[in-house]
């Protein structure tokens, strides 16, 4: 309320609001931890007056009124700062005396969230439980497989090929005429990313870049990392560890002198190249770093001035159309490395994907095509397009690889798979079902962050704050006060432990058809579902 | 070599094979019919010799010629000998319960898988997934698997129990007699080996070598193996060489852990840091310390900061007075107990306190108090300011002996003088009346204000303030004249000369401070109805005046909502006037007025209220005038620097406006005569949210004594000094400190803040305010 008590249109009450504070006067101690750390400064001391009427039994005597005032925890109800529900108050509470809970019914800030006719930005996710991947099951399970396999115990290495696959008789023909062979990569079919150093903060980056040099050097699993738009800092640059990242290179091209620079001094080539033409989060928009998380790493990283809005175009600016881009840019970046490294587009799922995938089928430099379907989180992008733009990742992966399958190059051009891949948890069920529907390997961000470092995001509209630089556990955080909270070799050890649980599942998953050495990509006999449509569409077993 | 069996089972029949169901069943009769050395001409059945439960504890041989099947021996008895002469097939001594199974050549896959008892002796290699399964009932001796030679792949997986013994006897490879990846799961039990490997599962087993305990037990089973295969002459090349033999040992659930990999940390310091330098991954771009920080952090660490904002804000009232008395200091002094330094205060900010603050000023402070917003009332300063009908004069500075002349002793006039005189200057009154006080003494109808409040106050400046009585209109000559022979000059000489519209029969109409005057004097008579054309506080007060001399109606028409407002308004409205709007005069006439509406409102009087113009006759040309009023910059000089105008001659307003016009002249009179140049830019007003109205009695419906408005004044941006802040701190961070007599702070340990913003939030007076850290980078 205004203090003058008048109401305006966007007056709430807390009952308004998508999450309220639950404080119990009984159990606080006033120690201050919750306001502290609150995010949003959602949360206050709040000074409140109170009355006792002091009635004697029998009205004995004139009744009175005793006044007094306490103190208290107060939740904000303008909308600026209104609580996340991220639940940092209940972390550091040491008496369980706050928490926040959702609103038992529809919220009405989201009416009121577009102040000053700015329409509502958000990091996270869709907020969307539902998760086709959850739903198909793996129903051909063999009794006995010759050898015998045992995922917890056997070790058996799985791995993918990332790269333009030439057929036997090509490759033989290329290799007899002394011709040029295109590169692949064999790595583990987990790839991590892309996330960009900028929307993630620097112990996030460099815990997750730590633990994946460590998987690779300790563990030998070849996982990759894929950087987002963003440069790459100078130093992984000229280090060994390079031929672990793949590079993006997105419509803002942010940070590629760096790149460009350091390709003499290179010991190692990366793994591949990325370009960026979409993502599933937002879909046709650009990335939207914010000017409140461009510090002065961030702009010298990106050579952009600090303090500055960084928001991507959302396509390529001197590209006229997908094809010429495609062909264009996959020559040069090939060209940056002597052709010695793989180049592949990532595109947001979408209804024309199979336009590009037939149009990559006859360039002869792409190496694999990546799509990032509409369950995809970021670091931030408009309401609109998270919640409303975009394709499922199922069925445009289905779509593509029996597409690949009608002109015969399914094992020549790899799909690789992001988007909403263990959103619920199911990380290695989800990756197992993308790669039988057809991917050769998936995408993994969102599920990385909870797990490694404890993202408070949850499909209930939880937090999703990656975007102004609040996060309160230093993920999506330039701000040191908020990013040194968080360990990146806590980061890197919960990464070894998400890759090697996910190795087993994923084993779990596989060997039971048998398969120790290579994946079964496009194994859709292996796959049911409970939901006729999605069988008939994706080409699975319905099974009831 | 061989006994001679007591009987023979052939395995095949007319030249075909006998089934297993068959052969099984030959063999269960003989031992039933008390066979006990029993030779099998084997043609591939499976399951030979084991189950041979039936001879009780009589010892069974059974030996095996031809070509055995799978799983010769599975399921058998301790009282069991199975001899086979030549290789067997799969599975040899499956699920073994105690059998001792002697195989004079090569066994294929799953020898000894799933045994848990007894003894297979292979005189040969075996094939994969050999000792597979093996499990020791504590109850029952382990079992035992002995080969000549080395084993298939997949050795000794998921080994629970027993001891395998590889000899690698002219082994094909003698660099691995294990076979690819033995050991995967293995828990428990061991393996002898001599030779060398090829690596196993070093998550499940560990290698070792025989202690002189095991080397011993070797070395007398492999006798008793040897000479069961009928090799006994193999011992001395088997037994010489100790240090050929190893042991694989199933790990204990404590040993696997920590086992292998490095952790993150040396990894960091001996990888990842060694490779790309000091600092790691950025280590080359900040010197910004990354390293891990509490949750709840203090210092810089802080993301929130308090900073004690006292009197950094103006209180709404003395923001908003426009005199710019410190309304809040003075029930401040009241709070300390020091009532008369509260009541003295105030004539150093104006020379009639009570008349106006008491009295006659719509009290600005009153209206902007913070208590209102929260619906409590406001403090009431009218009780300050009759109070201050006994306030002493303030000590003035000495004489400068600098002259002043100010034109017109109404309230503007009187406050620069005041002003001028305290601060050791001589100002000179020029005035046009008999007496002094402007407008106040002359039209505020006696209602307003009682006659021995104004007196004492005018008389307490009589007093003081040299004045000249012209009586009459001061002509531009004498003008010239003040102007050579003082210092400077003070223009206040008020809007004195009524606006009349030019309408038909305007002449008719009496102006209304001219109707004021005459009635303070009872000098005049209204008739029964009354018109006033214009309806601002002016009419107000004509429109009080006529009802108290006898008018029965009186309407006040105006061409728009009328500006009146506080007690003015409110007395008419109690007086039973009428207000019109909007309307338009048309004309006036002998009995009534018109409106262009063609209405027609009785009039026996019309008094005309639309304001007043100075009468600037007496102004030289050089001291520009706009509009009727004298043009002046902020600090009220006007075009020539040598003269000031203040009040109504510079635009109409308050009283209290006047009075703070004459501060403000005062004060850059002095600037100007004493040679400084100083810039008194006022604070802002406090943000009335940051005030906490909670620690106050809702209930209180008006305050009547002064006690209780100082302890009702939430002192808007001023300490109060309640220690609420020291007290609820939860890090004990804040704390107060003296800072000479009377002056303190609150100060804030940065090393114990947290920045939970809790004095910020309770702070009565809204003095702390929280707010961002510095940005680290």
């Amino acid at each position: 309320m205004e203090p003058d008590g008048q109401l305006k249109p966007s007056t709430l009450s807390t009952k308004d609001l998508p999450w309220q504070i639950l404080w119990s006067k009984e159990k606080c101690n006033l120690c201050g931890h919750c306001t502290a750390v609150c995010p949003m400064r959602a949360i206050g001391l709040g000074v409140h007056r109170k009355r006792v009427l002091q009635v004697q039994l029998g009205l004995a005597e004139k009744p009175g009124n005793l006044f007094g005032v306490y103190h208290g925890i107060r939740q904000e109800t303008d909308p600026a700062n209104a609580c996340v529900g991220c639940g940092m108050c209940t972390l550091v509470c040491p008496n369980g005396a706050i928490a926040p809970i959702h609103n038992d019914e529809p919220d009405k800030l989201k009416f009121h969230l577009n102040q000053g006719g700015a329409p509502r930005q958000r990091g996270g996710r869709r907020n969307i439980s539902g998760s086709l991947l959850d739903q198909i099951k793996f129903i051909r399970i063999s009794m006995l497989t010759d050898p015998a396999l045992d995922a917890g115990r056997h070790e058996f290495e799985l791995r993918t090929l990332l790269g333009r696959i030439l057929p036997p008789e090509e490759a033989l023909r290329v290799s007899r005429e002394g011709g040029w062979i295109p590169p692949v990569r064999e790595i583990y079919p987990l790839i991590i990313g892309s996330m960009s150093f900028g929307a993630l903060s620097p112990t996030m980056w460099e815990g997750l870049q730590m633990g994946v040099a460590y998987i690779n050097e300790e563990l030998k699993i070849p996982i990759r990392f894929a950087t987002g738009e963003g440069g790459c800092p100078p130093r992984l640059l000229r280090s060994r560890f390079l031929k672990y990242i793949i590079l993006q290179i997105a419509s803002g091209y942010f940070g590629w002198d760096e790149i460009i620079h350091a390709l003499p001094e290179m010991k190692e080539d990366p793994c591949a190249i990325e370009i960026k033409y979409g993502q599933g989060a937002k879909p046709g928009d650009g990335g939207l770093l914010m000017w409140y998380k461009v510090n002065k790493l961030i702009a010298s990283i990106r050579g952009v001035p600090p303090g500055v809005n960084l928001p991507s175009p959302p396509t390529h600016q001197t590209k006229y159309s997908i094809e010429e881009a495609v062909a264009k840019m996959i020559q040069s970046m090939s060209m940056a490395w002597g052709f010695r490294v793989p180049v592949y587009p990532k595109i947001s799922a979408t209804s024309t994907a199979l336009a590009v995938l037939n149009n990559l089928t006859r360039n002869p430099y792409a190496a694999a095509l990546a799509m990032d379907g509409e369950d995809g989180g970021t670091g931030a992008a408009y309401n609109v397009s998270l919640d409303h733009m975009g394709h499922p990742i199922a069925s445009i992966v289905r779509d593509a690889y029996l597409n690949l399958v009608k002109i015969g190059r399914q094992n020549e051009i790899p799909i690789f798979a992001g988007g909403g891949v263990g959103k619920n948890g199911n990380l290695a069920a989800n990756a197992a079902a993308l790669i039988m529907l057809g991917a050769s390997g998936v995408q993994v961000g969102k599920y990385i962050m909870q797990a490694t470092a404890g993202c408070l995001g949850s499909e209930t509209n939880r937090c999703n704050i990656c975007n102004i630089g609040q996060c309160p556990k230093g993920i999506a955080s330039q701000d040191p006060r908020l990013y040194r909270r968080l360990d990146p070799e806590r980061v890197a050890e919960r990464l070894v432990d998400v890759v090697l649980c996910f190795d087993t599942e994923l084993k779990k998953i596989v060997a039971p058809l048998g398969r120790s050495t290579s994946l079964p990509i496009g194994m859709s006999d292996a796959l049911g579902i409970a939901d006729h449509n999605a069988a008939t569409r994706l080409g699975i077993r319905y099974v009831i | 070599m061989f006994q001679k069996p007591s009987i023979i089972i052939a395995g095949s029949k007319n030249g075909f094979r006998v089934d297993s169901l068959l052969l099984e069943e030959r063999i269960q009769n003989a031992v039933n019919d008390g066979h006990r050395h029993i030779e099998i001409i084997a043609q591939g059945q499976h399951g030979i010799g084991g189950r041979l439960w039936k001879s009780g504890q009589e010892p069974v041989l059974v030996r095996v010629l031809g070509t055995s099947g799978q799983r010769v021996g599975s399921m058998g008895f301790p009282n069991t000998t199975i001899d086979v002469v030549g290789a067997v097939s799969d599975d040899v001594g499956w699920l073994n319960a105690g059998a001792k199974i002697i195989v004079r050549g090569q066994a294929a896959n799953g020898a000894g898988n799933a045994m848990a008892q007894g003894k297979i002796y292979i005189a040969g290699d075996i094939g994969a997934r050999g000792m597979t399964m093996t499990k020791h009932n504590p109850r029952f001796d382990p079992p035992q698997l002995w080969v000549l030679g080395r084993t298939g792949d997949s050795f000794a997986e998921f080994m629970a129990g027993g001891v395998a013994v590889v000899c690698g006897f002219r082994s094909s490879a003698t660099d691995n007699v294990l076979g690819h990846r033995p050991c995967v799961g293995m828990v428990g039990g061991k393996i002898f080996f001599r030779g060398g490997h090829g690596g196993y599962s070093d998550k499940d087993a560990r290698l070792t070598i025989p202690d002189d305990d095991e080397w011993r037990w070797l070395t007398s089973q492999m006798k008793i193996f040897l000479e069961e295969i009928g090799k006994a002459e193999l011992l001395p090349e088997l037994t010489t060489d100790r240090a050929a033999w190893q042991i694989l040992v199933a790990r204990r659930l404590y040993e696997q852990k920590g086992a292998g990999r490095r952790s993150i940390s040396i990894f960091r310091g001996e990888v990842w840091d060694r490779e790309l330098g000091p600092g790691g991954l950025i280590g080359d771009l900040t010197d910004q310390d990354r390293s891990p920080i509490e949750l709840v952090a203090s210092g810089d660490l802080r993301r929130f900061v308090p900073i004690w904002e006292n009197e950094k804000y103006l209180p709404p009232c003395q923001a908003h007075c426009p005199t710019g008395i410190p309304v809040l200091r003075r029930w401040e002094l009241i709070r300390k107990g020091q009532l008369q330094e509260a009541v003295d205060l105030a004539l150093r900010y104006t020379p009639l306190p009570a008349a106006i603050c008491g009295y006659l000023c719509p009290n600005l402070c009153m209206q902007s108090c913070t208590r209102e917003q929260a619906g409590l009332p406001a403090v009431d300063v009218t009780l300050l300011g009759r109070a201050s009908i006994n306030a002493a004069s303030p000590v003035f500075a000495p004489a400068t002996g600098r002259r002043i002349a100010v034109i017109g002793g109404g309230a503007a006039g009187l406050s620069v003088a005041w002003q001028l005189l305290m601060k050791g200057h001589e100002a000179v009154i020029h005035e046009m009346r008999q007496e002094l006080g402007g407008k106040i003494s002359e039209t505020i109808p006696r209602s307003r204000i009682p006659d021995e409040v104004l007196s004492h106050e005018l008389g307490r400046l009589e007093d003081h303030i040299p004045h000249k009585h012209l009586e009459h209109p001061l002509t531009e000559a004498e003008f010239r004249m003040i102007h050579e022979k003082f210092d400077l000059v003070v223009i206040a000489s008020g809007a004195r000369k009524p606006r009349l519209i030019p309408i038909p029969g305007h002449e008719r109409a009496v102006a209304a401070l001219d109707f004021l005057r005459d009635s303070r004097l009872d000098q005049v008579k209204v008739g029964q109805n009354v018109v006033i054309i214009g309806a601002g506080n002016v009419g107000c007060d004509a429109a009080v005046e006529a009802v108290r001399l006898g008018a029965k109606t009186v309407t006040l028409i105006d061409i728009q909502e009328p500006a009146s407002f506080g007690v003015e308004r409110r007395s008419a409205e109690a007086a039973g006037a009428r207000f019109l709007w909007p309307r338009f005069t048309k004309a006036i006439t002998d009995e009534s007025l018109e409106l262009t509406t063609g209405e027609v409102l009785p009039a026996d009087t019309v008094i005309m209220a639309v304001g007043d113009q100075p009468d600037l006759s007496f102004l030289p040309n050089d001291i520009r005038i706009e509009k009727g009023f004298i043009v002046v910059n902020e600090k009220f000089q006007t075009s020539d620097h040598r003269v000031f105008a203040i009040g109504d001659v510079v635009r109409l307003g308050l009283l209290t406006e006047a009075i703070g016009a004459g501060r403000v002249a005062a004060r850059a009179i002095d600037d100007l005569l004493r040679g400084r140049e100083e810039t008194c830019d006022q604070l802002a007003p406090v943000n009335p949210e940051r005030v906490k109205l909670e620690y106050y009695d809702p209930r209180l419906p008006a305050f009547t004594d002064t006690g209780s408005c100082a302890a009702g004044c939430a002192s808007c941006g001023s300490c109060r000094d309640c220690g609420l802040c020291e007290t609820l701190c939860p890090q004990n961070a804040i704390s107060r400190q003296a800072k000479g007599s009377e002056a303190y702070e609150y100060v804030v340990d940065a090393n114990r803040c947290i920045g939970c913003g809790f004095c910020a939030d309770a702070c009565p007076c809204g003095i702390w305010l929280l707010t961002e850290n510095e940005p680290l980078e």
